[in-house]
């Protein structure tokens, strides 16, 4: 039993020289007889063809032998596919155990990077850094916030600077000197801006926002949130950060690639990462707190206060929006844990003492209106 | 003989589209598969004297390569940069050193990884059977690269065609098909005429801009109209029609004219430069001939980028639509305005998938739009203007070994290079 098919426009290669070779074509028992002009028979079992895939234009159709990486068929008689029974199977071979030990040598690599290399490289680097250059560096970040934060788009945002105000400040700086014991000397300044919200940048910047010191009913609550800030300046954490991100945005990049909208894969795998970092420094940030408020006679129970103020302020009923998922792009802990053990703090009765005079207060109060 | 192009783009389009989307699906480990498929696709398309070309490369190894290039260039990345981070902080007290060092540092990896990346692919062509291939050089070649970029930086651009040609010169001497070697003929000054439109463009652009600021202003009392300002802006803003004090300011409209042909110029450089080095390749009894049109090929990228954003843009807007109705006001500008905006309640996390989804969707819209209006057609323009006069030498080749290098493209793959297509 014997099938001929049309070989016109057919032609083989041999796999050595790139001429094409007319062809006529039969199957018999089970074998494709590939009848060459100069008398030669190739013979290609049909269940060992395969069609080479994703090929455009229909009219003409390439084919290998299986084991074969070098003759190539190819066919204009598409009635021949019929009576091939293994045209779809896979062409190439695949080597796993290579490509396994590559991936899990890569991603080793990148783990070993991003949760260990670069933190601990990072933690270790912040140390050297010379105050000068983490003073610059500071002042040039709070440059970039300022006219980022900025919405009338004509400069920067304005510093709320009316002396006595700066004056009382300043007062409640030192009032919490003594237990602090910075590396660096500290600078404080407000920003005329209604976020309930303060930051710490390297070289001992700290910086609260007018809506932080609007919200806060007592200049305690004002003095903790310093205090927690100062944590961070004791600790370098800024400084750290700005090195942590400038090594692993890079592994990341490289690991994402550029597909669809990688961009935002990016950004949230780096928040990821950060964020079992800063849950660990907002905590320690916060012992510190602790700490300095009591050396300075103030009850630790204010940073409770503060927090639960703030909470009340975004809205947020009970933590059941911030133990899921979210939770783990978040770079502060559950606000929850961090007021109970707050609240757990308090100073013996009788000791404490007020943070900051009553006209002081009012001062601080209004001093964005300068 | 003359190269023909088959292949509908509506078939490319679906292809594109359906491996975008297990692109996304898989978080863009379906794009080794993607890039495979379509080579293979517009590879099959081109057939010079009938017979398509074919791309063997596997998207395994594509894989493999990738990850041997994470390993290698993870330490290279995130150590190096944060060590340049550190020492652009602790000397320069500011950042930007260390970032443009950084990027200095992975511009001979930038020509290594092109070099690499081009060898691959052609030894993973083939026609009628017979291998391509490029012989060894990539760090011959970074070096090249480094120092010709320097030359052209020295000379302000004017160099720049001898670079183009030197560069190209040293990957086509090294190319082969089968046992028969390329060689770029032709000298560099040739070039030159292809540096016509953006020379053109640049001195009408420098000449208006003299012209418009200089000799004659279009505003000739600056300080009156600094002062006037704020007035016009509210007489304007009011509805009326305030005389200003200018002179021609029609002449303004020169700079947008001049800027475009300057993008013109970019484009045409580069795409008449290939034509030229075409005309001038040859290899024993083998001849080059290239018709491409630098026009043609701007049109492409314009109305193709076009269609694209096109696409992008719409969806987009789609989208943020589609948020605002889904999700609420508030929470959608909270999710646009970024994730840090503190404590934030989400309807379940379904939703905020369903969203990502979609958002990545539309992107992949956009890859399939741009393969199907910029890559296809510009892949069919260049195939159909290129032919091979002579084909004598055709019956003396023979096959090449193979080149079994084990890291494919991982380099260019790794670096965002893209590798052309």
């Amino acid at each position: 039993m014997s099938k001929g098919f049309d070989g016109f426009g057919a032609c083989y290669f041999d796999g050595d020289r790139p001429v094409p070779q007319e062809v006529s074509l039969h199957i018999a028992s089970g074998v494709l007889q590939i009848g060459l002009d100069d008398g030669r028979i190739i013979r290609w079992p049909v269940k060992e063809i395969r069609r080479l895939p994703d090929r455009a234009g229909r009219d003409r159709t390439l084919l290998c032998r299986a084991g074969d990486p070098l003759t190539r068929l190819e066919i204009t008689d598409q009635e021949m596919l019929g009576y091939l029974p293994a045209v779809r199977r896979r062409v190439h071979s695949v080597r796993r155990l290579r490509l396994l030990a590559w991936g899990l040598a890569a991603v080793a690599a990148v783990w070993l990077q991003l949760l260990y290399l670069i933190p601990l490289l990072s933690d270790r680097l912040a140390e050297y850094i010379p105050p000068e250059g983490e003073r610059a560096l500071g002042e040039a970040t709070l440059e970039q916030v300022r006219m980022a934060l900025d919405e009338t788009g004509m400069g920067a945002l304005p510093f709320c600077d009316a002396p006595r105000g700066q004056a009382a400040l300043d007062r409640m700086t030192e009032r919490l000197a003594p237990g602090s014991a910075l590396p660096v000397p500290l600078s404080v300044s407000v920003l005329d801006h209604p976020m309930i919200n303060a930051f710490a940048l390297p070289g001992g910047q700290v910086v609260l926002f007018r809506g932080l010191l609007e919200l806060a009913e007592t200049p305690e609550e004002v003095a903790a949130v310093l205090a927690h800030e100062m944590g961070h300046v004791a600790r370098r954490d800024p400084t750290r950060h700005a090195l942590r991100s400038a090594g692993s945005i890079g592994v990341l990049g490289l690991v994402l690639g550029d597909f669809a909208g990688g961009a935002a894969v990016l950004f949230l795998t780096e928040r990821l990462i950060n964020a079992r970092y800063s849950q660990l420094a907002e905590t320690e940030a916060d012992v510190y707190a602790r700490e300095v408020l009591r050396q300075a006679g103030v009850a630790p129970t204010a940073l409770a206060l503060a927090f639960e103020r703030m909470r009340a302020a975004a809205g947020v009923q009970e933590d059941d929006g911030e133990d899921g998922v979210i939770a783990h792009f978040l770079s502060h802990p559950s606000l929850s844990a961090r007021i109970e053990a707050a609240l757990r703090d308090p100073l013996p009765p009788g000791t404490a003492q007020p943070v900051l005079p009553v006209a002081d207060w009012l001062a601080l109060q209004s001093i964005c209106e300068g | 003989m003359r190269v023909d192009f088959v292949g509908k783009r509506a078939g490319l389009f679906w292809l594109a589209l359906k491996t975008a989307l297990l692109t996304v699906l898989t978080l863009g480990i379906y794009r080794f598969w993607m890039k495979t498929r379509l080579r293979r696709w517009y590879w099959s398309a081109i057939r010079p004297g009938g017979h398509g070309l074919e791309y063997t490369g596997d998207p395994l190894e594509k894989l493999l390569g990738f990850l041997i290039a994470v390993v290698v260039l993870t330490f290279y990345l995130g150590i190096v940069n944060l060590l340049l981070m550190f020492v652009s902080f602790s000397v320069f007290a500011a950042s930007w050193v260390g970032y443009v060092a950084s990027a200095l540092g992975i511009v001979p990896l930038l020509f290594y990884a092109r070099y690499r990346a081009r060898r691959y692919i052609l030894s993973r062509t083939r026609w009628r059977g017979v291998r391509f291939g490029v012989a060894r050089g990539a760090w011959g070649y970074a070096a090249r690269g480094v120092a010709h970029w320097c030359i052209t930086l020295l000379s302000l651009g004017l160099l720049w065609p001898r670079m183009t040609f030197w560069l190209e010169k040293y990957r086509t001497d090294r190319t082969y098909f089968g046992s028969v070697r390329l060689v770029q003929g032709g000298r560099w000054v040739m070039l030159y005429p292809a540096t016509i439109p953006f020379v053109l463009s640049l001195l009408g652009l420098i000449a208006s801009l003299i012209w418009i600021f200089w000799a004659m202003p279009v505003v000739p009392d600056w300080v009156a109209f600094e002062r006037d300002a704020q007035r016009l802006f509210e007489e304007i803003a009011a509805g009326g029609s305030p005389v200003i004090d200018l002179n021609a300011p029609w002449r303004l409209g020169l700079l947008p004219f001049f800027a475009a042909g300057l993008l013109y110029g970019a484009i045409h450089y580069r795409w008449v430069c290939k034509r030229i080095l075409a005309n001038n390749k040859y290899a024993f009894g083998l001849s080059l001939q290239s018709r491409l049109s630098g026009a043609r090929v701007a049109f492409i990228y314009v109305f193709g980028n076009l269609i694209a954003y096109l696409v992008l843009i719409s969806g987009l807007v789609l989208l943020a639509g589609l948020a605002v109705r889904l999700l609420g006001l508030d929470l959608a500008a909270d999710m646009l305005g970024a994730i840090d905006a503190g404590e934030l309640v989400l309807p379940g996390w379904i939703g905020l998938l369903s969203f990502v989804m979609l958002y990545l969707l539309i992107f992949a819209l956009w890859g399939a739009a741009y393969s199907a209006f910029v890559t296809f057609p510009l892949i069919r323009h260049v195939a159909r203007t290129t032919a091979l006069p002579q084909t004598r030498g055709l019956s003396s080749i023979s096959q090449r070994a193979r080149d079994d290098f084990a890291e494919a493209e991982g380099f260019a793959e790794a670096l965002d290079l893209g590798a052309a297509i």
